[in-house]
């Protein structure tokens, strides 16, 4: 496929501009049909909140893969500490539509927390959950179970003290963690804030000495794959890993392609396995439980 | 047998005593600074609950915080007090997890930390003023090698609502002989070290010897209260004691301004000040910045508050 100035460089794909599968032994053990709907689900509850006019709502967009794929490559007894817009995950893992709109509503800067879905609360330190993370997983390490940690942030993360600090420890004390950054992509230039010249912050975690994979946060298969490879040498007890999401966010209005819901839909849809009448389906169970939840959650009848 | 090797031994005693504890630091494995993990390194049965970290000043309490929440009950050996400081942002999260959670999660973590004057370190003399002001996060102190023991015991222990909890053990103590006296009560949070009916005395931490020394010396009949637990402050308590004899002076190490004292003297003020017969006394270290050759300057010495209570309980 012909990369444009959207496309990052140095990012691993599977699945082209047309939703062509170029190895379909990567998706091997995953629901491509259910991958895709959580997706939807993920960009309805995405595009309701930011027309709810909430106060501290960040939309995420287009960075939905890394937050679906997580959760899906996530077991029962895993934790997952998200950053303040990953409400995709609590969604996935089985929050009700009451619970998120309460949360969202009501505390929007602290996260979707809960303790029996084992989904991590927000910090107000910025970076400072990765460091509860680090510690949920030596924790982990030190019970001898097999289970493991997560841990959300973005590019404007890694340069906190709470980053670099969490890959010494999770590098030095072998922790079973696995760290997943969105690097959005600025074709014009990354803004001081987003603290990495160029776009690699897999350089960061090779330095430490940590396992790191670089994806193109457009190709929701690969991102998957490479969050399943990570997880399965955590749990082998391999050790620490970073794997690094190349996103666009949609506010930019990028070409289609860059669009991770749009890119699986190619492919389902050259597959038979898409529908209008599917995605209607999708989005309408969605949108009606939810635009309930908020009216309740807001006081309304 | 001083202070530190006794704190070693309480310390072996805590992890036998509960399986999920851990000792947690930059240099536990070998024994530590002040040889606090000593005894839990020397037992085989123990060694591998005591846990090396890189040196993560900023994250080492979010990082302690994260093993309490897997289930564990980190005990974490600062070199110095003056490393919550440095941690403190962590400190406070960790201390807002089980409000933020309703209550379904939280973080018992145990951090010991030395504090005042003691190898030219006294800068963090009265760090309590900061600690204080966390929400969900108990602090302890200790004013008497004999009751360190009793101190770590019952800071380990936490409350209902397993909250962070800071244990300071002054530098001054931790090379003192250790005489461990039995009988008295480990679970008030504030500890009656001398009887007396005309002065109510509020102390801790370093100023708790100087000021028994000066009831001694100058045979003021002084009740001394040490406040154990610096936060949350047991309030109704305090305020019963300040009644009792109408007359109240408060004494503690380092600096004065926006000290924890100023926060008793208010109490007092707001709920007792109809049964004083005098103005409240504060009494503190030297106000400034010490060389650390002049670090004792943050300790009111013996002579000055024997001033003060004999001024204080002339009629």
């Amino acid at each position: 496929m012909e990369a444009t100035a959207w496309d990052p460089e140095g990012a691993t794909w599977v699945l082209d501009t047309d939703g062509r599968l170029s190895d379909t032994s990567v998706a091997a053990g995953l629901d491509l049909r259910s991958y895709y709907k959580a997706l939807v689900a993920a960009r309805c509850l995405d595009v309701r909140l930011a027309r709810a006019n909430l106060p501290m709502f960040a939309s995420a967009a287009g960075e939905e893969a890394p937050l679906v794929a997580t959760a899906f490559v996530a077991r029962d007894e895993d934790w997952i500490y998200p950053g303040l817009r990953d409400g995709a995950i609590a969604l996935v893992r089985g929050m009700s539509f009451d619970e998120i709109a309460h949360a969202v509503v009501h505390q929007p800067t602290l996260g979707l927390g809960s303790a029996s879905l084992r989904i991590g609360t927000g910090t107000a330190a910025l970076g400072m959950h990765l460091a509860i993370a680090a510690g949920q997983a030596h924790g982990q390490k030190l019970a001898g179970t097999k289970a493991i940690t997560f841990a959300l942030l973005g590019e404007g993360t890694t340069t906190t003290a709470g980053f670099h600090e969490t890959l010494v420890t999770a590098a030095t004390c072998d922790l079973p963690l696995v760290l997943v950054c969105r690097s959005q992509l600025w074709p014009a230039g990354a803004p001081a804030e987003a603290g990495v010249v160029g776009d690699s912050v897999v350089d960061r975690a090779r330095a430490y000495g940590v396992w790191e994979r670089r994806v193109d946060g457009a190709d929701p298969i690969a991102v998957w794959a490479a969050i399943a490879v990570a997880a399965a040498r955590a749990r082998d007890g391999k050790g620490p890993s970073l794997v690094e999401v190349a996103v666009t966010q949609l506010m930019h209005d990028p070409p289609a392609h860059r669009d991770p819901v749009e890119r699986l839909r190619r492919h389902l849809d050259a597959n038979g396995q898409w529908s209008a009448t599917f995605q209607d389906v999708v989005e309408a169970e969605v949108r009606t439980k939810l635009d309930h939840a908020l009216s309740m959650a807001r006081g309304g009848a | 047998m001083n202070t530190m090797q006794a704190m070693s031994i309480g310390l072996a005693d805590l992890l036998r005593d509960d399986p999920r504890r851990v000792l947690l630091g930059e240099d536990v494995a070998s024994g530590g600074m002040l040889g606090w993990s000593l005894a839990c390194v020397d037992d085989p049965e123990l060694r591998a609950r005591v846990v090396s970290t890189p040196l993560i000043p900023a994250t080492m309490a979010a990082h302690a915080g994260g093993l309490a929440l897997a289930g564990l009950r980190p005990i974490v050996l600062l070199p110095s007090a003056s490393a919550l400081v440095e941690g403190l942002a962590g400190l406070r999260e960790i201390g807002l997890v089980a409000s933020r959670t309703g209550g379904d999660r939280s973080a018992p973590v145990l951090f010991v930390a030395p504090c005042g004057p003691g190898f030219g370190l006294g800068d963090d003399a009265s760090i309590e003023s900061t600690l204080a002001r966390l929400v969900g996060v108990r602090v302890f102190s200790v004013g008497r090698s004999s009751d360190v023991l009793r101190r770590l015991a019952d800071a380990a222990a936490f409350g209902e609502a397993e909250e962070p909890t800071v244990l300071l053990v002054p530098r001054m103590l931790l090379t003192a002989p250790h005489d461990d006296v039995p009988g008295t009560d480990a679970t008030t949070p504030v500890q009656r070290a001398r009887d007396g009916r005309t002065i109510t005395v509020f102390t801790w931490g370093e100023a708790l010897g100087p000021v028994l020394a000066a009831c001694e010396d100058a045979e003021i009949d002084a009740s001394v209260i040490d406040v154990v637990r610096l936060a949350p402050l047991d309030r109704d308590t305090l305020v019963e004691l300040a009644k009792d004899t109408g007359r109240v002076a408060i004494i503690h190490a380092g600096l004065r301004a926006h000290g924890l004292g100023a926060e008793i003297a208010a109490l007092v003020a707001e709920h007792a000040i109809h049964y004083l017969d005098a103005p409240v006394v504060r009494l503190c270290g030297d106000d400034g910045v010490h060389a650390p050759a002049d670090e004792m300057r943050c300790v009111p010495t013996s002579d000055r508050i024997a001033a003060a209570l004999t001024e204080l309980a002339s009629p």
